[in-house]
């Protein structure tokens, strides 16, 4: 009997711990392992992962266009609230621990380790959609490139290219166990990011088709951003003919009124290239995105107030001028707020066709010569005017051009790199200045000595 | 165990007849020596003789004893034995093992008498953790034990407590202990809304059920606990009955009034007023002497910026009312306290048992408010714990509470509606508009009172504990013991945030959060315990265990709300966020220990631990902990056998390793996880892979001392250990051009050498008592290798681990002063200058956060029914960060709230000599995170002191109750420390690295309780 015991407890101690070793291998309930992607639609996922980098904050969901309007701030907006890393860009006196540059830096290189693992698993693709899939992965490398460059790099326009350096250009697929043996890049040459920039949405101009669900980037986002691409670069002849390719494709019209261009639930008809969102899907409600920032309390922060010389720039019955409200930012001050990013859950314009027309006009003008698309610049200049209730110019110098781009753009982050590629003083300071310049971050230099820190940092 | 209940039932067969026996009767009482409160259940023997009895619940026996002078045997669990020669009307007083060289011990897995113990373990006894009005049972264990260090965040309810056990061993996973209760390992980790404060599951637990509390310091107490223990490992044994005790009934109850224990000095209507118009001068003299806006006169320039502060910011939040007269001045850091906060306790338990069974019954019912608006906490639930004896060689029990609690919570100090933040508000704002009569809308930072009006954020909590045992005694030297248990977690949290409030947007949220925690645990192990002769002991034990965690989580927020009135999620119109996620771990462990004793001389342990866990991957899931020690008593020795001055006297020594795995789920695959864009639903890389993860190992060395001297009257211990960590789990950076921004890799190391000292003195014994009890633990802890890693925590001023480094050391720019001349503040630059440009200023490690020693004495008077104690505790050496400094110290650079009276130092004009810098909204200095916001944590502070009256027997015995006690008591009555708020505060309660910053955090509460506790 004893004994009959004795085995029934030592079996049922065994059978227990046999059972147990499987119990060891638990599998994540809400992630994926690379090894999982295996399908068409796994990859596609993993682009669509890049629409919603680009979303964030740290993309154009906030950063991409706020920081820029930061370090130009002048005539534009004034930052009354008290979170400091904003506010040490918006005075110049950002240090190379700033989370903000961090923050732009891994997401936008984020970007580029999708683009690369589409790019490399492109074959589980069906080859009908290879082409575009291809096109789109590298239009989001480009563009995140391209912001990168501009933001941690002198400008194109201060030369030697060839010389001042940009940012590391990474084009290979990730590795999914650290390797530092290949992880240690180096800062390339503003001109070869350039030249990247260029290779990527060049191709992918050519491989995205004319239109595509969703608002997903098509061929004319690809055409749009390479006009600025050129812009930043001078080659104006190229800028207008892209601006025009956009124009003359007659996918777009500029929208009847001004204030239609903005807070709408998707793309607008003049949108060449928007970030979608949602109350499900954003950029932040309460410490980011350009709404939080933008709108004052109760709704969001208010933390960026329309600077008081920005009207100086309208004349009479310029619609753009009123394109405000009053309100109160958290921090406790009363001030005018843009209503550019008015409302939560808006889709918003990153390239607006009025963009193109005025790209179009100044690069026609800059350039010389017969207009590129066969219309004056200023016929363009007054296109964009006219629709906001402005008088009508009877004659354009490029100077009206950099005018009308902060009344027709205001806010939406063109204003510091219209100053940079002219060579004009941002905000009291030289374009080259160092602060204009964003750090490094500073966690980066530390982890990769290949990584030279900007000057004054 | 045969024999045990054999004797017991043989107790009960004399006991019944020894009535009938001749002799002389002596009867008499038995008290405990502390509180002279009866004893019942007291073994009374006479010595060499089959006679024997109890005592009843008054503490009184009577016993035949043969004539002729006889010797009176008195044996009570938990007691001392005593022999006296028998004499009528007998008046014992038998003294409590606590604290002595008899007490016994929970170990893991077993017992063990405190004198045979060669590791290093600290007991805290129920005594020690009754009735202390903390929201949670950790927090009566601050400055009790040597080593042992307890923050507590805040003085908000409920919220996480930090527990750091000689030092921290961890730079990345969790450096907090693991919580078994009752051989259960339970869930400790918050598990409500992560984006306010992490909460404190063991505050489910009811502290009056707790028996002891034995923390495992060393590596051979806790390497048993393997895998698990390298921050060491707190036991909890809850209370039970005894066999052959009649039931007794104990009521406790208490009432407590609490309130802030220490406030900040903030400036009043009148000299905020002075302090707006010192910037207004110092914006226009610098403006002007800058040539910034072109003035050409300085008062010209002054006037400009004097009508810019008066306007927008006296005028405009004054409301119409005359602020140059001060005629409002509101106190707004008074409004985020209640007045005499309230805490009601009621507990009942029921304990006893007969010669089989026994049992203990309890029920309890705790509300508290905090000492802050809005923050209250209820509690209420039951426990039973049973054990049967069925045959000698089968018994079974069951260990088993269920609890329900719920939490009101406010907002994370870092949100403007936490009322913590009201103290930004401006004294000249009025809390009624003066037009309308209704709360200021209109102030500075949205008024929080709104929040605390309209928000709410409930979160209840069930939790059930229980466990069941089988014991089987196969041989009399050989048992098996299983334990099976679980620990069920359930939490509902409610928020909703109303249209008026900031947290609302205008538009009005709410959110549901749903979470289950669900641990089941098994534990079966042999115990061996040959009888190998008087000389020689050996107990050894072998068993397995394992461990599953079943974790899930459900979370809805939504939006837009049709008005105020439902105020939870099914208000909302628009949801923003739903999700649910589920996570498992298993742990799956075998271990071995043996501890031999020769001649209760020299005492050896040895015990191994292979731990397996689903945290790593297959290249190396087991560890393995092995863990030897040993102990020599000298006093057993002949060369101080007969020493009249040492009475005890052992020496030990330890080492093992244990390890950590607290690091999540999935931490050595890489992972893709799921991005959210409007139709384009995608992957996002989350994490790296590291295939060769593994654990966290903790080597540690202790020796130390036990002693008894001067007739037992001085005990104490001394300990020396050296704790190094390697293989630390370590979040490591790699570039962001990867895609990715770290992984988890085994890299470096870190030690903790330290002291610790425990002296317990009976200074005075008779029928006045006084008795001091002394610890205090050193410990230097220092980050050796993290190969030049950047590790980073902290919430203001930046906190590193850094090698040479204690870990968190507050790093960043040190503030030199303020140029007298500029008044600019001054740095020390990177030329080892002083330099006003902050971007300049070098980045120094400006000193820690940990502290270099912590401790408690406490003072115990006692005379005839009435007893006093006076604690205190004492932590020495730490910096705390005031983190809002740069706001409310700012000089209004940061904003306009409302300053600390220091700012009224702020720099003049050429010339003044001060610390204060420049202040000015526009050109103001030293706004920006430095040392100069650090301060001074070290504190000592009366952690409490009570006073308690027995009611007399006489009374006592016309109400049938066989003892009563009163007590007042008073908690953080008095502290002592240079830093200007309260010293115990931790506004990010977990992490190793961030610690001791202080963000509009709630004070701890000083409080004065009444309470009653009766038995019958």
């Amino acid at each position: 009997m004893k004994k009959i015991k004795y085995s029934a407890i030592l079996f049922v101690a065994m059978f227990a711990l046999s059972n147990c070793n499987k119990k060891l291998d638990v599998i994540p309930q809400q992630n994926i392992t690379p090894d999982q992607i295996t399908t068409a639609d796994d990859v596609k996922a993993l682009l669509f992962g890049e629409y919603s980098l680009m979303q964030n904050a740290n993309g154009f969901g906030e950063q991409l266009i706020f920081i820029p309007d930061l370090l130009a701030d002048e005539n534009q907006v004034d930052f009354v609230g008290t979170f400091t890393n904003y506010k040490d860009i918006f005075n110049k006196t950002e240090d190379k621990q700033n989370s903000v540059p961090a923050g732009i830096w891994s997401n936008m290189y984020l970007v580029l380790n999708l683009s690369n693992t589409v790019l490399n698993k492109i074959n589980l693709i069906d080859p009908s959609e290879q082409d575009e899939i291809t096109g789109e992965a590298e239009f989001m490398r480009g563009v995140a490139l391209f912001e990168m460059v501009k933001l941690f790099g002198l400008p194109y326009s201060a030369g030697n290219v060839s010389i001042n350096p940009g940012v590391p250009i990474v084009l290979d697929p990730p590795k999914y166990v650290y390797d530092p043996t290949n992880a240690l890049v180096s800062r390339a040459s503003v001109g070869d990011v350039y030249a990247q920039v260029l290779k990527d949405l060049k191709d992918a101009a050519d491989k995205l088709p004319a239109s595509q669900d969703d608002n997903r980037a098509d061929q004319y986002a690809a055409k749009a951003f390479l006009s600025r691409v050129y812009l930043q670069m001078g080659d104006y002849a190229n800028a207008a003919t892209m601006a025009n390719d956009v124009i003359s494709s007659g996918k777009y019209n500029l929208v009847s009124t001004f204030n239609q261009a903005f807070n709408n639930v998707s793309n607008s008809q003049e949108d060449v290239f928007a970030i979608q969102q949602t109350a499900q899907s954003n950029a932040g409600t309460s410490n980011n995105g350009l709404t939080t920032f933008y709108s004052p309390t109760p709704q969001g922060r208010g933390d960026a107030q329309v600077d008081a010389g920005y009207k100086s720039f309208f004349g009479t019955g310029d619609f753009r001028k009123t394109f405000t409200q009053s309100g109160s930012s958290i921090g406790g001050l009363s001030g005018k707020y843009t209503l550019k990013w008015a409302d939560f859950y808006k889709a918003i314009p990153v390239i607006r066709l009025a963009e193109m027309y005025l790209t179009r006009g100044e690069a026609n003008l800059r350039n010389g010569g017969s207009p590129i698309g066969g219309i004056d610049p200023l016929d363009d200049i007054n296109t964009v005017r006219l629709r906001s209730g402005a008088t009508a110019l009877g004659s354009v110098t490029g100077n009206d051009f950099v005018d009308e781009r902060m009344r027709e753009l205001g806010f939406e982050g063109d204003r510091l790199w219209t100053l940079k590629r002219l060579q004009m003083d941002v905000s009291g300071l030289p374009y080259t200045n160092n602060k204009l310049v964003l750090p490094i971050p500073q966690r980066e230099i530390e982890v990769n000595s290949n990584l030279v820190q900007n000057p004054g940092y | 165990m045969k024999r045990i209940i054999s004797l017991i039932t043989c107790l009960w067969l004399v006991t019944a007849t020894s009535w009938a026996q001749s002799g002389s009767s002596i009867s008499g009482t038995v008290t405990d020596s502390k509180d002279n409160s009866p004893l019942s259940g007291v073994t009374v023997a006479v010595k060499g003789k089959d006679l024997l009895t109890q005592t009843d619940k008054k503490g009184v026996f009577k016993i035949q004893v043969p004539d002729g002078p006889q010797i009176l045997v008195f044996t009570f669990v938990g007691f001392t034995d005593i022999e006296l020669p028998a004499s009528n009307n007998m008046q014992v007083s038998m003294n409590s093992t606590e604290k002595t060289l008899n007490e016994v011990i929970v170990v893991g897995y077993g017992k063990a008498v405190k004198r045979d113990v060669t590791g290093s373990i600290s007991k805290v006894g129920s005594k020690d953790i009754q009735n202390v009005q903390a929201p949670s049972f950790e927090s009566a264990l601050q400055g009790k034990a040597a080593g042992v260090v307890i923050e507590s965040g805040s003085g908000k309810l409920g919220q996480g407590i930090k527990v750091s056990i000689r030092g921290t061993s961890s730079i990345s996973a969790s450096s907090q202990p693991l919580y078994v209760i009752d051989g259960l390992p339970v869930t400790t980790s918050s598990q409500s809304d992560p984006n306010n404060d992490p909460t404190n599951p063991l505050a489910d637990i009811n502290p009056n059920d707790i028996e002891s509390v034995e923390i495992l310091k060393d590596a051979s107490a806790a390497a048993i606990y393997g895998a698990r223990a390298a921050n060491g490992v707190v036991l909890i044994t809850t209370k039970k009955g005894r066999n052959n005790e009649k039931t007794t009934f104990e009521v406790n109850a208490f009432n407590s009034w609490s309130n802030p224990a220490r406030k900040w000095k903030f400036l009043n209507a009148q000299q905020y007023v002075d302090l707006i118009e010192l910037a207004a001068k110092s914006d226009g003299t610098y403006d002007f002497n800058n040539g910034i806006s072109g003035y050409t006169d300085v008062n010209a320039a002054i006037a400009d910026y004097k009508n810019f502060y008066e306007s927008n910011i006296l005028d405009y939040f004054s409301l119409g009312t005359d602020w140059k007269k001060a005629a409002v001045n509101t106190d707004w850091q008074s409004l985020l306290y209640n007045k005499d906060a309230l805490t009601n306790q009621v507990d009942v338990s029921a304990y006893g048992g007969d010669a089989k069974t026994k049992f203990y019954v309890s029920g309890f019912y705790n509300k508290q408010d905090a000492i802050v608006i809005d923050n209250r906490f209820y509690r209420y639930g039951g426990r039973l714990n049973i054990d049967h004896t069925a045959t000698d060689k089968l018994s079974f029990g069951v260990n088993l509470s269920v609890d329900r609690s719920q939490l009101n919570r406010v907002t994370t100090d870092n949100a403007f509606s936490t009322p913590g933040q009201l103290v930004a508000q401006l004294p000249i704002s009025p809390l009624y508009d003066p037009k309308t009569g209704d709360l200021n809308s209109n102030t500075l930072y949205s008024n929080g009172l709104f929040d605390a009006q309209f928000n709410s954020d409930i979160q209840v909590t069930f939790r059930t504990l229980g466990n069941a045992y089988l014991n089987y005694n196969f041989l009399p030297s050989l048992a098996f013991r299983s334990e099976v248990g679980a620990d069920i977690l359930n939490l509902e949290e409610d928020a909703f945030q109303g249209k008026e409030t900031i947290d609302g947007g205008g538009v009005g949220k709410a959110s549901a959060i749903i979470s289950q925690s669900a641990s089941l645990n098994t534990n079966n192990y042999f115990t061996y315990t040959p009888n190998l002769g008087e000389k020689n002991k050996l107990n050894a034990v072998a068993g397995m265990s394992y461990l599953q965690n079943d974790n899930k989580n459900a979370q809805s927020f939504g939006e837009n709300i049709p008005s105020d009135a439902i105020k939870n999620l099914s208000g909302t119109t628009q949801i923003t966020f739903a999700n649910s996620t589920g996570a498992r771990y298993t742990f799956l462990s075998y271990f071995l220990r043996a501890n031999y004793s020769f001649n209760n001389k020299y005492l050896l342990s040895a015990s191994v631990r292979a731990d397996a866990s689903s945290r790593f991957g297959p290249n190396n899931r087991y560890g393995y902990f092995p863990a030897f020690s040993a102990g020599w008593v000298l006093s057993q020795e002949k060369f101080l056998e007969n020493n009249k001055f040492i009475n005890f006297l052992k020496l030990r020594a330890s080492w093992g390793q244990t390890g950590n795995a607290e690091i999540g789920e999935g931490n050595y695959l890489a992972l893709y996880g799921v991005s959210n864009y409007p139709n384009l639903p995608g992957y996002i890389p989350v994490s790296l892979a590291n295939p060769d993860l593994q654990w966290e190992k903790t080597k540690q060395t202790d020796i130390g001392l036990d002693f008894a001297i001067l007739n037992n009257r001085i005990t104490g211990e001394l300990d020396y250990y050296k704790k190094m960590t390697t293989d630390l789990l370590l979040n490591v950076n790699v570039p962001s051009t990867t895609g990715y921004s770290s992984y988890l890799k085994n890299l470096g190391s870190m030690e903790n050498e330290g002291y610790e000292i425990t002296l317990n003195s009976k200074n005075i014994d008779g029928a006045f008592k006084w008795n001091t009890n002394f610890n205090i633990g050193f410990n230097r802890n220092k980050v050796l290798d993290i190969q030049g890693q950047v590790i980073e925590g902290g919430f203001g001023l930046t906190q590193r681990a850094i090698a040479g480094q204690p870990i968190g050391v507050f790093y960043g720019q040190q503030f030199l002063g303020v140029d007298p001349q500029t008044g600019d503040a001054l740095y020390l630059g990177t030329d080892g200058k002083a330099t006003s440009d902050y971007g300049q200023a070098a980045l120094v490690v400006l000193g820690k956060s940990n502290p270099d020693f912590t401790g408690g004495f406490t003072n115990t008077f006692s005379y005839k029914g009435f007893d006093l104690s006076a604690f205190f505790t004492f932590v020495s050496g730490n910096m705390i960060y005031n983190a809002g400094g740069v706001y409310m110290t700012g000089g209004f650079f940061n904003g306009f709230d409302n300053q600390t009276i220091d700012e009224l130092n702020a720099w003049t004009g050429p010339g003044d000599v001060t610390n204060t810098p420049r202040a000015g909204y526009f050109y103001g200095s030293g706004y920006q995170n430095s040392s100069r916001f650090l301060y001074d944590g070290s504190y000592i502070r009366l952690k409490n002191v009570s006073f308690g009256y027995n009611l007399p027997k006489s009374m006592m015995d016309s109400w049938h109750i066989s003892s009563a006690r009163l007590y007042v008591s008073g908690t953080n009555l008095w502290t002592g420390t240079k830093y200007p708020g309260d010293p115990e505060v931790n506004t990010q309660t977990f992490g190793n690295i961030g610690g001791g910053q202080d963000f509009y955090t709630i004070p701890q509460a000083k409080t004065i309780t009444v309470g009653l506790n009766i038995k019958f």
